[in-house]
Parts: C-alpha cells; structure tokens; sequence
C-alpha cells in the first residue's frame, strides 16, 4: 500500500507545541507533508470529542501536543489532557483504532527537531498501519 | 402446496409466525420464532455484575436469577431483608404477569378497544361488563405499583445486585406496599369467583377446548426448600433431583432450520417406545430430532402444580381443590387446566405479597454481602412466573463474561407450543372451523404456557 | 373529530415497551375515545394481511431494533402507511441493548448467521416451511432505516413521556384526562406544544433536555476519586453522587427527564435515554467527565487507575450503540437528529 498517504490531524498548543512546528517549518526541517495543524491554545482545551470527531470525519491519525509538564502556559492544562490519554486511549483501542493512531506528545516551544521527528515517526507508523477502519476488536 | 400463514401471533413474547401445510391427508403445522434473542453475544465481554440489568431484557424475571447467580459466583449469602425483598419482587411480577394473562383471555371475548370491530371478538357472549377489565388494568397497575417500589421500574427491575439488593424502602413505602398486597389479594378472590363461574368448570366459554390437550409430558420445576432441579415424569417414575450446574448435563438443544428458537429436549432417549404411526399429532414434529425417541420436557405454571401435592396458602390449595374436582386429579396437560393453573398461581401470589410486604419481612442492617473474592463460574434456577429458567456464567479473572448460557422458557416451551399448535389446528380443522376460528384457538391455546 | 388510527408494534427487542402502553394510567380502554387501534398484533392479533387493507395510519408506535429482513420490512411498510412514526423506547430510538450484538465478534446469532443475504433456509425443502428472514450484518435503530417523526427514549419509556407522546400526537389535547403532571419535564417547545393541542416539532424527543444529575436526587459534593469501583463493591446505597464514590455513572452524558430512576435505586445511570444535548459522542464526554475526577498528576498513577477500567464500549454505547457512537455507527436517515 505504498500509495496510501494517511491524514493525521494534529492539535497543537499555541505556547510550544506550534511554535515548534512553525520553527521547524521556517528552519526547512524535511517533514512528510501528511499533517494538518489545528492552533488550540492549551494542549488540556482538546477534548476528547474533538479527537473522535476527527477520527469520524477521516483523519488517520491524531497527535495532541502541549508543553513539558509544569511548564504550561496556563499551570495546569496540559495535566488535564494527561489525564485523558489513557482513558480516550483504550476507549479507542476498544473501537478498533490501533494505539499508534493516537499520541500525546510533550514538544517544547525550542524543540523544532523533535516535533518533525514525530511528525515523520507517526507518518510512517500509520502508513504501515492504513487506512482507518474501525471495528471491534479486543 | 398450499399452505396457510398467520404471523406475527398474538400474545407471544417473540415474534412468531404460524405455517400450516394443508395440501396432503396430514395437516403439519409449524410454530416459528422468526427473530433470535442472542443473550450470549450481548453479554459476552461484559462485566459480569452488569447482567442482571442487561438480561432483564429476556423477562423481568431474568434479573433475579441472574443475581442469584452472581452470588454464587462471589461467593456471598445476601442477608435476609435482602432475599425477602428479592421474594417480594418476584411474587409482584407472578401477580402481574398471571393477571395479563387472564386478562389477555378475556379480551379475546370482549375486546377493550370495543369501537372497533376485530376478529375473534364474540360480540354475543355478553359475559361482564367492559369495566371489568379496567379494573383488571387497575389491578395490574397496583402490582406493577408494588414492582416498582421494590425494583425501581416494572418492566426492567434495577434492584437485584450482587449479594442483595441495591437499596433500602423508605419508609412510606411499607404502609402502601401492605395496601397493596390487600387489594391484591381482594381481587384475586373475586376474580376466583367470576372465572370459575364464567369460564372454568360450569362455565361455557371454554367449551371447546377440552381436547386442547398434549400427550403427558415430563414437567421440569425447582424444589422449592433445596434449590435443585426436578424432572417429573407423570407416569410416576420418580427422578432424583439434581443441583442446578447438572442441568445443560441433562438438557440439551436442539436447532431446526426453520425456527430461530432452539428445542430443549432431555437428552437420551426415552424409554416409552410406542410406535407413532403418521398422522398422529405431532410425529411430523419427532422427525426433526436427532436419535429415535426424543424425551420432551416443559416448565410453567401446570408443571408446577403437577408436581406439588398440597400448596402452601390456604387460598390457592382451595382453588386447587376445585380444579381437581372438575377437572379430575393432577397430572394434567391441556388448556383449561393451564388457565385454571393461572388462577391458582395467582391467588398464591396475593397470599404470599400479603405475608411479604410486612415491615418486619422487609426491614434489616443490610441491604447487600460485599463480596471479598471473585469466582468464575455461575450457576442458578428460578421458577418466573412463566417456568423455570436458567443461567450460567463464566467469566475471566477480571470479572469479564467469556460464556452465557441461558434456558429461558422460549426454548424450554418450544417443544410444547408445537406440539399444541398442531392439535389445535388437527382438532379445530377436523371440526371445519374456519381458518380465522382456527387462528383463534392457537392463540388461546397457547398463551396459558 | 374522527379518530385517529393508530399502530403499535415491536420489531427485535422485548414486550416492555407494548406492555408499557397497555399500562397507561390503567386506562388503556379509554384510548379508544380518541383512536382506533387498527394494528397491534401483540394485544390484538392484527396480522399483516390487515395492515394492506388499511389506507393509511395516523401514529404509528414502534418499538424494537431492526435485526432481520423482516423487522426492515416491517419497517417500511409501517413507514409508507403511517403519517407519524414514533420510535418508542430505546430500541428503536437508538438501537437498544440488542445493538449490542454488534460487538458480538462471532458472527452468529442465537444459531443463525449474520448478515448473509441467503442464509442457506431459503433453499426451500420440501415440505418444510418458508425460511427464515435473513439477519442484517448489524443491529440498527429505527431512525436508520425510516425517518422517524419523533423519539420517546428509556427502557422503557417512563409512563408520564408516553402519556404525553398519546396525547400529543394522538388525542391533540382532546382528552379526559389532566396533562400538567407530564409536560412538567418536558423541554418547553414541546410542553407548549402538548398544552395547546397542536404538533410538537418534527424530531422532538420525548424526555427532558438537560442531563439527568439535573433532577437526580443524590448530592454533588467535590468530584475526585482515587480508584475505580465496580458495582459489586461497597458503596453508599443512598446519599452521594455515584461519579463521586468512584462508578461509573452515565447521568452526566444522558438526556434527563427520568427523574434519576436508577440512581435513586442506588444504581448507576447507564443512559438509557440517550445522549444529552450538544453532545458529540457520549463516550468521549464519558472520558472527559472520569478522567477529570482522577486525583493525580504522575503518568504511572494515572495509568494504574485506568487499568481497572473494564468494557468501556459496552458501558458508556450499552442502548446506544448502532446510532450514538461516532466511529461505529450508522448514519440516520433523519439529518436533524443528530
């Protein structure tokens, strides 16, 4: 299936997560071009409809990104949305939508290479993994 | 080949189509359930102590026993206030249902929605005013009242949990729950009154159906004081009695292509080896089994009574008595017994709310056994309203269902509602009753069982 | 003014539903003021063949998940007949607990298998009656199917919403007996509506609007618990909310209306009316709702508590499965319920 090329939609907090992604844009670090970006203010503001809405509307894939913990621009936020990983993680496991389809990574407003390293790291996993398709699995 | 359909059936809790062949010299009737249930693939992967709230989708019924067999699975004895209240929920539920039946009954005659003309409705026989079946509705109301007060809604009891039940009465409902029992049992015994003179014994309206009756067969009921399981064979073989966990050792299922119900049968073959010769009712019906001489069971109300000698409450003994002066002793396998056993059951269960919905029954420290260990296998029985019914579970170490089976009277009566769906038409035909009369005696003839 | 014609009917499901209309206010008969109950096959034998001669129906109550051709069928052809279709019940409002079949990973059902459109019967023996109507490859609702005119949701529907729903679409307002007691919980579009005697909006849900802690009768106090527990466990029978003591209670992503039945009962909430306005997707509002309550800010803490979390599909989609749950259902026929 080497045509398939996934859709990851990916949240990104507006105090370091997409910082890094613009840095990593304008710095031209070679990234697969798979990712539409969604400018959320706190990582902890992504519900997890907003997550299955875009599983139901298409997307491959999701990241949520957000600052290191203690670090967030709000204090505690991104504690919320790490609260929510595992639960919104097995739910979907549940459902069919295989664990590397979902991350909640912690990318630092400096950290422009790592953030394009996820990016290409969730491309290639889901690319091996296909199109979504949700069922019921155990 | 011609043949006749009714569907879907009234009455039934399934949605059941009737077939009838009536081309040949033998008429062969088919009874089919055309949905399945599949409890199994429900409860599968489901937490084990959810289903009592999901099997009540079978019968209210369903959920008591599926509580009684969590506490065998936990490993917990509810306290006493707890079984009592669980008693208490089940004696509403026979009011209820034993009364929706008769009321069914009645309405075959006198229709409720009487505006509108329907078939099988005799408008001649005048036999009671209409109100009487509001009142009958009252009635029902009042039991369903008692069911919700004990269960939380009628239909889909909450109450019954793991080790007890799931809360306290307050206290307002223990005077209500007295009245009722009273109006209850008040009716029982003026509805004793009218049914015996207008229906049962001198009664007229059930005339015709004393044929409407099914060879004997081996009736499958609880012992009462030990909890185990009995087959009684009528013709006066005694069985011993076997704990609950034997029982799909002794039943078994069997599937036909042309009904989603499976037939519980008893496996092994029977030792009764008359030949049948064709045309004889129901042998059509044998061929479908696999092995030579299939044993048949069937569960309810009339197995109940033919396996008990003397009832318990004074009330029921006595219309028991009538019945066997009427009707002659028990056993007895045909329709006017069943609907006379209704009767009997019904009076039974008013007595017993009566001694039930006492403060005292119904007060105590605790509601429910906490649990402080978690088995993995199940099992347990029930007399419901309608028969005996049966569930196991086996789960994993987490508490999660992997295996559900469950005898509910569908199946466990499958065999029998065949075999009286064919008498019904044999006989009804024989006497060149049209087929919309012949519908109507299927249809009375089955919502007894 | 004529009667209006009337139609009830059960597809897959069970008799609670039916029952529960023939309990009305232990009035049943009275309903023949103002209707002619022209097809219910359950109380008064109609069989299809009646249903052909009719021209057509007013309201048509109809209960049940579709599960084979036949409830389709039936479906349809109540659907073509009738002026108003009302999903009674959770079944057919949102597929029931019988959707829950569509987890069921085997592929058979009670002996038959799913979802063939010849499942083998139809190779018509001899003598042996017409075949079975084959199973659908997934349990749906009403709404997936037909356009269904209006909901009546629970399991089942609580008698007052019923007796609103008769008396809105049946008797519009002409009836016996005093409405206020029903139209109390009733969102104001429709209790306006019911009052005045004319129609409620297309799509209306007979059931409150906001979720049901609103009218539960347990105490919200501060919202953290440390560990998950199942019901088998100790907990306060009465008195503090259930989310709380550490179950899981749906009240929060469930329609309201049924005044906290279960949870008054000491059982937690499991959503039998339906997800609750704006909601996306119950389950998701679910995770959202528990994981907020989690008392800990360390990964590996958080993790351990979730692992005691069991069938959360089964649990947060248990009647609502085939229609509510965003990835794994359906679309509806109607666009306007969501």
């Amino acid at each position: 299936m080497s045509d398939f090329e996934p859709k990851i939609i990916a949240f990104l907090c507006n105090w370091c997560a997409y910082v890094a992604a613009d840095t990593a844009g304008i710095a031209r670090y070679k990234q697969k071009p798979n990712v539409r970006v969604i400018r959320v203010l706190c990582s902890g503001m992504v519900d997890p409809s907003y997550v299955l809405k875009a599983f139901a509307a298409g997307a491959d894939a999701v990241l949520v990104g957000g600052c290191h913990p203690g670090d967030c621009h709000y204090i505690s936020g991104n504690f919320k949305a790490m609260r929510r990983a595992p639960l919104l993680k097995k739910l979907l496991t549940e459902m069919g939508v295989a664990s590397g389809r979902f991350r909640l990574e912690w990318i630092a407003a400096s950290d422009a290479p790592q953030y394009a390293e996820i990016i290409n790291e969730m491309c290639e996993e889901v690319a091996g993994l296909g199109p979504l398709s949700p069922s019921i699995t155990e | 080949m011609n043949n006749v359909t009714f569907e879907p059936l009234r009455w039934q809790e399934d949605p059941v189509r009737i077939t009838v062949f009536h081309d040949t010299e033998y008429r062969r009737a088919y009874y089919q359930v055309t949905a399945p249930r599949d409890p199994e693939g429900i409860c599968r992967g489901r937490p084990v102590e959810e289903l009592p709230r999901i099997l009540t989708l079978l019968s209210p019924s369903h959920h008591l026993v599926s509580a009684m067999v969590l506490d065998k699975l936990f490993g917990v004895d509810p306290p006493p206030m707890a079984l009592n209240m669980r008693e208490a929920l089940l004696q509403a539920q026979f009011f209820s249902h034993h009364l929706r039946k008769l009321y069914f009954l009645l309405s075959s005659w006198h229709d409720p929605f009487s505006d509108y003309g329907r078939h099988g409705s005799r408008k001649e026989l005048k036999m009671f005013p209409l109100h009487f079946l509001d009142e009958i509705m009252h009635h029902q109301a009042l039991s369903q009242e008692a069911a919700t007060i004990l269960g939380g809604r009628p239909n889909h009891p909450l109450c019954a949990v793991t080790g007890g039940v799931s809360r306290f009465l307050k206290e307002e409902y223990y005077q209500r729950l007295s009245e009722i029992a009273q109006f209850c049992l008040k009716f029982a015994i003026r509805l004793g009154g009218f049914f015996r003179d207008e229906i049962f014994g001198d009664g007229k309206a059930l005339e015709g159906f004393d044929a409407y009756q099914i060879e004997p067969m081996v009736g499958l009921t609880s012992a009462e004081k030990s909890g185990h399981v009995v087959l009684n064979d009528p013709v006066g073989k005694t069985n011993d009695p076997f704990s609950p966990d034997m029982l799909f050792k002794k039943i078994g299922l069997h599937q036909a292509s042309w009904t989603c119900e499976p037939f519980a049968h008893i496996k092994g073959a029977s030792e009764n080896t008359t030949e049948k010769t064709p045309g004889e009712s129901g042998n059509m019906f044998y061929a479908e089994f696999p092995g030579s001489n299939p044993q048949f069971f069937f569960v309810g109300p009339l197995a109940r009574l033919n396996s008990q000698d003397t009832l318990l409450s004074p009330l029921a003994e006595e219309e028991r008595q009538r019945l066997i002066e009427v009707l002659g002793p028990f056993p007895h396998f045909g329709v006017v017994a069943a609907y006379w056993a209704l009767l009997v059951e019904l009076l039974q269960s008013a007595e017993k709310m009566t001694e039930l919905y006492v403060t005292e029954k119904l007060t105590g420290p605790a509601i429910r056994t906490i649990p402080s260990e978690m088995g993995q296998v199940g099992h347990a029985v029930l007399e419901s309203p309608q028969g005996l019914i049966y569930h196991h579970y086996r789960t994993d170490q987490k508490g999660i269902v992997e295996e559900v089976e469950v005898l509910g009277t569908g199946s466990a009566n499958n065999v029998l509602r065949c075999l009286l769906t064919q008498k019904a038409v044999d006989i009804s035909q024989a006497r060149g009753e049209t087929w919309k009369e012949t519908q109507n005696r299927i249809e009375i003839s089955l919502l007894p069982f | 003014m004529p009667n209006k014609k009337i139609a009830i009917f059960t597809a897959t499901g069970c008799r609670a539903c039916e029952n529960a209309i023939l309990d009305i206010h232990y009035q049943v008969s009275s309903l023949a003021h103002c209707a002619d109950i022209i097809f219910w096959p359950y109380v008064a034998g109609s069989q299809w063949s009646d249903l052909e001669k009719q021209e057509n129906i007013d309201v048509c109550f109809f209960a049940g998940a579709i599960r084979t051709a036949g409830d389709r069928e039936a479906a349809l052809k109540l659907r073509e007949k009738s002026r108003m279709m009302v999903a009674c019940g959770a079944c057919a409002a949102f597929g029931g607990i019988p959707g829950l079949s569509n987890l069921n990973r085997s592929g058979m059902v009670g002996g038959q298998p799913q979802g063939t459109t010849d499942n083998g019967q139809q190779t018509h023996e001899e003598g042996k009656p017409r075949g079975l109507p084959p199973l659908e490859s997934r349990v749906s609702a009403l709404s997936q199917i037909v356009k269904a005119d209006y909901f009546v949701p629970g399991c089942p529907p609580p008698q007052n919403f019923l007796w609103a729903a008769i008396q809105s679409l049946v008797c519009e307002g002409i009836s016996p007996a005093r409405l206020t007691f029903a139209a109390s919980r009733l969102p104001e579009a429709i209790s306006q509506a019911v009052s005045a005697g004319i129609l409620p909006p297309k799509g209306s849900i007979f059931a409150g609007e906001k979720a049901v802690c609103a009218t539960c009768s347990r105490v919200k106090e501060e919202k953290r618990f440390e560990t998950y527990k199942r019901s088998y466990q100790d907990y306060e029978a009465s008195g503090r909310c259930l989310l709380e003591q550490g179950l899981l209670c749906q009240g929060i992503t469930t329609r309201g209306g049924c005044g906290g039945l279960c949870t008054a009962m000491g059982q937690p909430c499991r959503g039998c009316f339906g997800k609750a306005e704006n909601i996306f997707d119950p389950g998701a509002k679910m995770v959202s709702a528990i994981s907020s309550t989690f008392d800990s800010e360390d990964a590996q803490e958080i993790e351990a508590i979730v692992d005691g979390f069991v069938d959360l599909l089964g649990t947060f989609y248990r009647y609502t499965l085939p229609t509510q749950c965003a990835l794994l259902s359906a679309p509806s026929k109607d666009l306007k319920h969501e």
